[in-house]
């Protein structure tokens, strides 16, 4: 490749790249618009929202790990389990409420931790690790457990969580969200350890021989993971008000679809935060359309496969183009 | 052509082939439930839908790919084959080979969309687990249908003690060992696993192995359906949910490695019986359901840590 079609490619493509989602974003929305005429009502909207706050707030952390190249798919296993164990550390009494959100966001950093030391040192696919290590925090929650729901969530918390501010408009739960995305956009932009995300997923041979600090970096990213899916467990428990016995389940699939929709493909070091977000409102607006539609469970099942497949695909072709690279 | 024989690494017995002979032996000591030719025969019975899904896997790990979709390929062809046992009662053989065809084909998609997307085989079949599990639901979201005599034969019957599963097990497994270890099919395979480049370079169809190696994983899954059919009697929705990681952990338990380039059927099968016999013991120790689910999953993690480079254990 010439220097000239190099400064072209590089300059003018990724951007498109970039822009990809928000496109279908803004095109999604004008159809949904057309659909049905409720849909731009501030209401539904921030409703729309709430709905999407627990997957959306995992995916910030997953898209960490994406950027490196990994994937966690335990999300939903820690999910499940941050909702069943801050419901049974509340135990229904307000004092416990803040010891509860504590514990339950230190389990999920410690899960996020053994996966990272395991997938860093063992040096092992973290497909498999993250699969492995979810069904064994699913049999652990259902262990504790004992197969029914069980806890009791303290008075208030779902009260003020689903609580609305600014004339009843901004739900508490959109508040928890955004927060949560600028601290992703943050920690990816603004500090070293984003910085160095996007160097060793874009390289990790290279990272390491530049003297990068690429294991512990690793180690974290599965860290941030595993905490914003602690969190993720607290929202939902939030939202619904009881932890059932595996809330979490299939959320991997979700938030996987969400972050590749958002440009984090699994070749690493593309994407970020900020498309994720426009990943997961594509996601849900698609959903959402599907059950206006009338589409059954089954059909928006396929649809998402249907979305990892060609989000993945489109991301990888764009992302050729720009960078002429060969490679998948 | 020099036979592939001499040229293709034989890895011979596998660590796991003694790990199973001790669980065996401590089973047979220990348990004497466990000792009794009824449950020894029923282990077998038991595993043979994890052997052949287990070898058809291995056809895609050998080359260094992974299939994801094959759990739920098994439910789908589950449900299809049974709505068409119970539509079409006198034509049980067309519908297995109809059945057999769906799995093949898709199975070929799987294979054709690798080679155009030029995507990864982990995203593409994961994509299209969630997309096979849809059209299960589509199809019907309970059990369905009912199963041809000679299928529930096939699953359950004996013949002469011999549980017909496990001689159609070894059939499968005798063809995978050919194709995968004596053949130059396999050879190319095997190469493709080592190094994808090297192979292209070498002037090796990849395309056209990769096809290939998701046919056969796509025709094993079709395989297995029958067998779950056979013995469900019906067609269960969820019959495959979770079987494509009992697969996988099977084959790096078996001693090859998830980035392809080595391949042991023996150490698979060796694999799918330690599996079987632990589960067995499991239940006859009465150990809980939910216990049982974390340990399998610190199994699948043990596995998956055993697979690390570096540390793989030497040829014998």
């Amino acid at each position: 490749m010439n220097a000239a079609t190099a400064t072209f490619s590089l300059s003018r493509i990724p951007s498109l790249d970039k822009a990809a989602v928000w496109i279908v974003l803004a095109l999604l929305l004008v159809v949904a618009g057309l659909a049905s005429d409720a849909f731009f009502n501030v209401k539904y909207l921030a409703n729309l929202l709430r709905q999407a706050t627990p997957i959306g707030i995992v995916a910030v952390g997953v898209t960490f790990v994406m950027l490196l190249r990994g994937v966690d798919l335990s999300v939903g296993a820690i999910v499940s389990m941050s909702a069943v164990a801050c419901a049974l550390i509340m135990n229904g009494k307000p004092e416990n409420l803040v010891p509860a959100l504590l514990a339950t966001v230190a389990l999920g950093a410690v899960i996020g931790l053994v996966n990272g030391l395991l997938i860093a040192y063992g040096r092992v696919s973290s497909f498999i690790l993250t699969l492995g290590s979810s069904i064994a925090i699913y049999g652990l929650v259902q262990m504790s457990t004992g197969g029914t729901a069980r806890g009791v969530v303290s008075p208030g918390f779902r009260e003020v969580m689903n609580s609305r501010v600014l004339d009843n408009m901004l739900p508490v739960l959109v508040i928890c969200l955004a927060a949560a995305v600028a601290v992703g956009l943050f920690l990816q932009s603004r500090t070293r350890f984003g910085r160095h995300v996007y160097l060793i997923g874009a390289s990790p041979e290279a990272a390491r021989l530049a003297g990068l600090p690429v294991l512990r970096v690793t180690v974290a990213a599965y860290v941030v993971s595993g905490l914003f899916a602690a969190l993720g467990g607290i929202a939902l428990l939030a939202r619904t008000g009881v932890s059932g016995t595996n809330p979490g389940e299939g959320m991997e699939f979700d938030v996987l679809a969400a972050v590749v929709l958002g440009g984090t493909t699994f070749a690493g070091g593309r994407g970020g935060v900020g498309g994720t977000f426009a990943g997961v409102l594509v996601l849900f607006i698609a959903l959402n359309l599907a059950n206006v539609a009338g589409l059954p469970f089954a059909t928006q099942l396929a649809i998402k496969g249907f979305i990892i497949i060609a989000a993945s695909a489109a991301h990888s072709w764009l992302g050729r183009r720009g960078s002429g690279r060969t490679e998948t | 052509m020099r036979p592939a024989r001499d040229i293709v690494p034989s890895i011979g017995l596998q660590p796991i082939h003694w790990a199973l002979l001790a669980l065996v032996i401590a089973g047979t000591v220990g348990v004497p439930q466990f000792r009794t030719l009824a449950n020894l025969t029923n282990i077998l019975e038991q595993s043979a839908t994890l052997a052949v899904l287990a070898i058809g896997q291995s056809f895609v790990i050998a080359g260094g790919m992974i299939d994801l979709s094959v759990g739920q390929l098994v439910g789908l062809v589950t449900v299809v084959a049974c709505m068409g046992f119970e539509a079409w009662p006198g034509m049980g053989w067309a519908v297995v080979l109809l059945s057999l065809a769906l799995a093949g084909g898709v199975g070929l998609v799987n294979g054709e969309l690798i080679n155009r997307l030029r995507m990864p085989p982990l995203i593409l079949t994961f994509g299209m687990l969630s997309i096979l599990q849809g059209c299960i639901f589509l199809l019907t979201d309970r059990s369905v249908g009912t199963v041809s005599p000679a299928i529930s034969f096939l699953a359950t019957g004996r013949v002469g003690g011999v549980p017909v599963s496990l001689l159609l097990v070894a059939a499968v497994a005798f063809v995978a060992w050919f194709v995968l270890e004596r053949s130059v099919f396999g050879w190319h395979l095997l190469a493709m696993g080592n190094s994808a480049e090297s192979s292209r370079r070498a002037g090796l169809d990849l395309r056209r192995l990769t096809r290939l190696a998701y046919l056969a994983s796509g025709l094993c899954a079709g395989i297995a359906a029958m067998l779950v059919a056979g013995r469900l009697g019906t067609g269960f929705p969820n019959a495959g949910n979770g079987l494509e990681l009992d697969a996988i952990v099977a084959v790096v338990l078996g001693g090859m490695p998830l980035k392809g380039g080595k391949v042991s059927i023996a150490g698979v099968l060796g694999a799918v019986l330690l599996l079987g016999v632990l589960n067995n013991l499991l239940n006859l120790y009465q150990v809980p359901a939910f216990t049982q689910i974390l340990i399998k999953g610190l199994i699948v993690i043990a596995a998956i840590l055993a697979d690390r480079p570096g540390r793989r254990a030497q040829p014998a």
